[in-house]
């Protein structure tokens, strides 16, 4: 496995793969194709900054080959070598954590002002196995990771050797600190959720589930738990000890992905066949859940891999196998914006604490199997897109005018 | 399709300046209720209770007032959507809070309550005709198949999985990062992966074709098949001899967990430890059965006289 990256490693220059000055070559596979020129530049702090200028095409529509950041994201710098399976931005900083199927969980930090953002990788630890999933400590010290060695790992980011706080029978899946509770909680396909006080070895307590825990969302004292066959069982963090509710998921096929609402009135689900639910849990809002359908091309029906609120404004982005992702918003019931769709799945997405960043990675997230994964070819890329507030803040419905 | 809009109004009315260029659909006479958006669908049978056509605006007033905060917490929304708003007060959250935990702790576990949501919820669906289930089945195999096959299926919004067994992307790459670490060559991996789609795609199949006789429940299927030795190696195609026992005993030991609704406790099937660990080899009859997917077809054909409900993977 790689060796983890260190600060000095970076400013030597040596990990880095972009060349200097750039040309078009680089190797993560830029938007070359689209007919776009890139140029990159390393400035005295080792920030990457790409600046993309577009060159007029005759003929945008065809690009020889499709175009792996067709909304001209900015790149993260030195991205995982295999698939990104999280996505976690400190809640205090612009800290980005990914943890990958290279068994790798890797921070970086994230530069912005302006419209000019830069990446630093900062550091990495190992997992043994490959690791899917990743939270942050609420006063962002520490980030915890969990994965298939089926342990769950804290690590103070600050210095300190990564130490093993959590342990499951079968890989962990999903991993939420609660701040309120001064707890972790681990979800796993051993079909328990189990939570942890840091600094002892055994669970405070063991939540069974009916079965294997495929999403986790938290927003203190809501938590809602996907798991296989389309349970989804809601918990009050001020009794976890008893399900608050189980219900069927409202959609049809496999849960991809849960997400809680802000005002913890209700979460959003999301499934393989392209569809989010929006559930409130009383009853007497009942009326007001829905389902819709995105991540669709034509036949294709892609599934919903992340769903994330943003942190202001309450609205939420979706992103799927297709490679878009899009911005909505369930109290209007819009669609805010759609982006283009890159080349790769996207299996993970995050907004930063504040919503003027999104994350999001594009590489192969396995929804074809194993025969479409080429270890040879296949990128991973971590991208950050700046949320526009057209594209972010809520619009009232669009009745009669335009735009 | 291109991008799902409104019906124009103006179109509507007879006289819309945008023409090909709008960005509204040129239809006539839509309801406001079809997806043409893309939202609001509300699929399935006669869900009367979240009939509502456009889901928005059309609260009575009454709703939106102090509706009981099922959780005694969070902001006591209006209709206003939350641009930005922050939380209610937290003394507020906590009132509300106590308020309605109380009530909700008195219940003696917290399954009574959760019981008649659910019955509420899946009151709308009774699958009581199964004509009407079964066109919902087919409708829903035309139309709405997703790309990924490895996983359940439930006809009717909120009432249980007609085909259980769900694989998640995270659970078949796990698998087959497994195997390759234990050797096994890709190919083989391939193959395993393309025999639990063949198998899944099977249990689709029967579904489409049986009667939809009763509610699914939860029943114990699968007599164990042959037992296949753990880790032998490359797959033959009539041979109870799994390639990749290891992992596709994981996968198929949690599609056994998945199967039954009982938590943890150890399933009729003696030989597929549940939690222990799911890793580890163990003999299993889910590649047998996958093996022979017509032989598993009459097994459990022989078991769940109407319903196709265990797969040839599962196993409980």
């Amino acid at each position: 496995m790689p060796a983890p990256f260190t600060v000095s490693q970076l400013i030597s220059g040596s990990n880095f793969e972009a060349k200097f000055p750039l040309s078009l070559s680089l190797s993560h596979g830029f938007g070359v194709s689209g007919g776009l020129s890139l140029s990159l530049s390393l400035s005295l702090s080792n920030l990457l900054v790409v600046v993309v200028s577009e060159v007029p095409m005759s003929a945008f529509g065809t690009p020889t080959a499709p175009n792996p950041n067709p909304n001209k994201s900015f790149e993260v710098a030195q991205p995982p070598s295999d698939s990104v399976s999280s996505l976690s931005f400190s809640p205090k900083a612009n800290y980005l954590v990914a943890t990958s199927w290279d068994n790798q969980v890797r921070c970086w930090e994230i530069m912005h002002s302006g419209a000019v953002v830069g990446s630093t990788p900062k550091a990495s630890i190992s997992h043994d196995q490959p690791v899917l999933c990743s939270t942050w400590k609420d006063d962002g010290t520490t980030v915890f990771s969990g994965g298939c060695d089926k342990q769950a790992k804290m690590w103070p980011l600050s210095g300190g050797q990564p130490m093993t706080v959590a342990m499951h029978d079968a890989p962990i899946k999903e991993i939420a600190w609660i701040p309120e509770m001064n707890l972790l909680v681990t979800g796993s396909w051993d079909k328990t959720l189990k939570y942890w006080d840091t600094r002892q070895s055994n669970p405070v307590h063991t939540q069974q589930l009916p079965d294997r825990c495929y999403a986790l969302t938290v927003r203190h004292p809501l938590m809602v738990v996907g798991t296989a066959d389309r349970n989804l069982i809601v918990f009050n963090l001020q009794n976890p000890q008893t399900e608050f509710k189980r219900i069927t998921s409202p959609l049809k096929y496999q849960t991809r992905c849960v997400t809680a609402f802000p005002d913890q009135q209700g979460f959003l689900v999301g499934s393989i066949e392209g569809r989010v639910g929006v559930h409130h849990l009383d009853d007497s809002q009942q009326s007001k859940n829905f389902t819709f359908k995105c991540h669709r091309d034509g036949n294709e029906i892609y599934s919903v891999n992340s769903l994330n609120f943003h942190p202001v404004h309450h609205t939420f982005a979706t992103a799927g196998s297709d490679g878009a992702f899009n911005f909505w918003d369930k109290d209007s019931k819009q669609r805010l914006k759609a982006m283009a769709r890159c080349s790769q799945p996207i299996p993970c997405s995050t907004f930063n604490n504040d919503g003027s960043l999104f994350a999001y990675s594009s590489c192969y997230d396995w929804s074809k199997g194993a025969e479409n994964h080429n270890p040879a070819t296949a990128k991973s890329h971590i991208f950050l897109h700046l949320p526009q507030e057209s594209e972010v803040k809520s619009k009232p419905r669009n009745t009669t005018g335009r735009k | 399709m291109s991008f799902k809009k409104e019906p124009c109004r103006n179109f509507q009315r007879g006289h819309c300046r945008f023409g090909e260029a709008c960005r509204y659909l040129h239809v006539t006479q839509q309801q406001p209720k079809s997806n043409v958006f893309g939202f609001g669908t509300q699929t399935g049978l006669s869900q009367q209770k979240k009939s509502n056509p456009l889901g928005f605006g059309t609260q009575t007033g009454s709703h939106q007032q102090q509706k009981s905060n099922p959780f005694g917490f969070g902001v006591q929304s209006s209709s206003h959507p939350k641009a930005g708003t922050d939380f209610v007060s937290k003394q507020n959250q906590s009132k509300l809070f106590q308020n309605t935990w109380t009530r909700s702790t008195s219940t003696p576990t917290g399954v009574a309550p959760q019981k008649s949501d659910n019955e509420t919820q899946a009151a709308n669906h009774k699958c009581t005709d199964p004509e009407a289930c079964r066109r919902q089945i087919v409708e829903d195999f035309e139309s709405e198949r997703p790309l990924w096959k490895l996983t359940c299926y439930g006809h009717s919004k909120n009432a249980p999985c007609d085909i259980v067994g769900d694989i998640s992307y995270e659970e078949l790459r796990a698998a087959a990062y497994d195997d390759a670490k234990h050797g096994l060559n890709f190919q083989s991996i391939v193959e395993r992966e393309r025999n639990l789609l063949s198998s899944k795609l099977v249990e689709f199949d029967n579904l489409l074709r049986k009667p939809y006789a009763v509610p699914p429940g939860r029943s114990s299927s699968q007599t164990p098949f042959s037992g296949a030795r753990p880790n032998s190696f490359p797959l033959t195609a009539q041979n109870s001899a799994p390639p990749l026992v290891s992992s596709f005993n994981q996968l198929g030991a949690s599609q056994n967990l998945g199967l039954g609704i009982r938590p943890f406790t150890p399933s009729n099937n003696a030989f597929v430890q549940l939690n222990p660990n799911p890793f580890s080899s163990q003999s299993s009859n889910t590649f047998g059965t996958n093996n022979m997917p017509h032989r598993s077809e009459g097994a459990f054909n022989g078991h769940i006289p109407a319903r196709t409900r265990g797969s040839p993977l599962h196993l409980i």
